[in-house]
């Protein structure tokens, strides 16, 4: 039995069509359902539904045998203990700064509202900027409006939300996209289930 | 810290309760008996150790894993073990200088500054057996042997040994000419085998063309007995040192097979685990139900020589409470009996407690006053006086 961990939303819905590909579609809905495993029409292959930013743990500990997250998660996460073999070109989006769009350029320490502590601490010292940073779980973009930061450092798709509460994205950090991650044991001991898997995301990919 | 939480203990630092404590001694005298029989020497190195020493030929992770603290005799830096091997290592090198094999085994516990992301505990009880003085592949296939024998005694089934080679990388990444800064990153990114990563770094190096397809190549050499045909078909125009490492895996995977005809093995070329440490061969061992490896090991060549004397070395190590909790799942023990006795005066009765503990059984005696039956006491039998005579019967 293959287990991969999926987060709900963009990464579930754009994940489907690949998973299709390889023969497993989920038997249920998990917007109507509120299972949290899901089985599959592949009788070897269930999916378990969880949050984004916990597939690395789960994958990390053999709770799950694959699992698809973002390659922000991933560096937020410290994933050196999981295999990372396929960018899966789903979910795209950039790693972005954004300021006030009247703001000046910035000098000096500077103060940064992100959930990415990790990604914006190893960026503003990539560029020689002292950063104090405050971790914030959503709604990023009200921190430099209410003078809580001087920027924020968040996932830029659309950039409207930006807009509407007028800001302007400035540097890009990264260029993000979602990975297929893969449990370190699993690997060794269902290599024949994991490997064939791989070659059909890979072909399926290729024919992109 | 607040009075009622004095309780606490620090992140990671567990203690071990009788029943699971009595299980994990259980455990470490056979396996230490299971040394001795294979001809390895018990030894015992101090928990604190010059940081120096205790740092000599590992990585940075290391370094930062290790309690420090200054020595206010000598105004050095000492640190507490965050692992034993390099001990041994010394004791072998400097302390013992024996000109043949030397075998040596050792248990105890290491500190980590930081627990390891998966196993949460920041005080394993390291618990593993070194060989040095042998080159050639029969002393790596000894210690393979002999961590197989550790954990069938653990009681462990349907174990996967998962083998790799250091030198094949290492023979790479110097053929290419790679700076240390390259072939740092690249270990970065292969130890994930991430092949997005591993190409856009390929495209940035300016390296021999041949070898860049072989880098490429590398993190897909994993899996079954085919994949050493397949490494030496896609590793073609690497160096000797590239096919004399195959050549080893294959000849250590052979012999293995002739005495564990139904063990799994798969191999991989681009695990690196230990990469700044281990020379040549590297194995770890898996079950089923635990994500990641539950004992590993490997060659590594050389580290005595900052201690006078530079020796071939190939051994593995576990976690023995990993180990314990493992076993103790899969094989749990029965009871052992427990005798209640009276309090008495008699001057009869103490002789015949002390006639039992002689002979290995165990007794508790009642103290005057005190609360709790012999069934509370988990006591199985109880020492009746009858006729004069104190008998023991068992407890219903």
């Amino acid at each position: 039995m293959l287990t991969i961990a999926v987060s709900k939303g963009r990464i579930y819905e754009e994940a489907l069509p690949l998973l299709a590909e390889a023969g497993i579609v989920p038997v249920d809905d998990p917007k109507t359902c509120r299972k949290l495993i899901l089985a599959t029409t592949r009788e070897d292959v269930q999916l378990v539904i969880i949050r984004a930013t916990d597939v690395p743990t789960f994958v990390e500990y053999g709770a799950a045998d694959l699992g698809i997250a973002g390659k922000d998660v991933l560096i937020e996460h410290g994933a050196e203990s999981l295999y990372e073999p396929l960018d899966l070109n789903i979910a795209c989006c950039r790693l972005m700064t954004a300021y006030h769009k009247d703001a000046p350029e910035h000098r000096g320490r500077i103060r940064v509202a992100t959930k990415y502590v990790k990604i914006a601490k190893s960026y503003f010292a990539s560029k020689g900027i002292q950063a104090d940073i405050i971790k914030l779980y959503g709604s990023m973009e009200l921190a430099p409006l209410v003078g809580l930061a001087d920027c924020i450092v968040d996932l830029v798709d659309t950039g409207n939300t930006l807009k509407a509460n007028d800001l302007e994205p400035r540097e890009l950090i990264m260029n993000i996209s979602s990975r297929l991650v893969v449990n370190k044991a699993a690997m060794k001991m269902k290599h024949a289930a994991i490997s064939e898997l791989l070659i059909q995301f890979e072909k399926t990919l290729a024919n992109r | 810290m607040q009075q009622k939480d004095s309780w606490l203990l620090p992140d990671g630092i567990e203690e071990i309760l009788p029943e699971e404590a009595k299980h994990l001694e259980n455990l470490r005298r056979e396996l230490l008996e299971l040394f001795a029989c294979w001809g390895y020497g018990l030894v015992i190195p101090p928990f604190i150790d010059f940081l120096d020493s205790l740092l000599t030929g590992s990585g940075h992770d290391l370094d930062l894993q290790t309690f420090k603290l200054t020595d206010q005799i000598s105004g050095e830096m000492l640190g507490v073990r965050a692992d034993m091997t390099p001990q041994v290592a010394r004791i072998d090198a400097h302390n013992l200088k024996y000109e043949w094999p030397t075998r040596l085994c050792y248990v105890g516990t290491i500190l980590h500054t930081r627990g390891d992301p998966l196993e949460k505990t920041r005080s394993p009880m390291q618990i593993g057996a070194e060989l040095y003085g042998h080159a050639g592949k029969e002393s790596d296939v000894e210690v393979i042997r002999l961590m197989l024998e550790m954990l069938a005694r653990t009681g462990l089934q349907n174990i996967h040994l998962d083998l790799g080679h250091v030198g094949i990388y290492r023979a790479l990444a110097r053929q290419a000419g790679l700076t240390d800064l390259q072939e740092s990153e690249l270990f970065d990114v292969l130890q994930r085998k991430a092949r997005p990563e591993l190409q856009e770094l390929m495209d940035s190096y300016s390296i021999d063309n041949d070898l860049k397809v072989m880098l490429l190549k590398l993190p897909e050499l994993n899996g079954g007995k085919d994949i050493l045909d397949k490494a030496r078909i896609v590793l073609l125009k690497a160096n000797d040192a590239v096919k004399n490492a195959l050549a080893d895996l294959e000849a250590i995977a052979q012999k293995l097979a002739t005495h564990f005809p139904f063990l799994p093995v798969s191999f991989d070329l681009a695990e690196l685990r230990g990469y700044h440490y281990h020379t040549g061969m590297v194995f770890a061992a898996f079950i089923p139900s635990v994500g990641r490896e539950i004992a590993r090991g490997g060659r590594y060549d050389n580290i005595g020589a900052v201690f006078g004397r530079a020796r071939p070395a190939t051994g593995f190590s576990a976690d023995l409470k990993l180990l314990s909790s493992l076993s103790k799942q899969s094989c749990p023990v029965g009871q052992r009996e427990l005798i209640f006795a009276p309090y008495s005066d008699d001057f009869a009765l103490s002789e015949i407690i002390r006639d039992l503990r002689a002979r290995q059984r165990a007794v508790v005696q009642q103290l005057p006053g005190q609360t709790g039956s012999a069934k509370e006491l988990g006591c199985t039998s109880i020492l009746e006086q009858d006729n004069k005579n104190w008998v023991v019967r068992p407890l219903v």
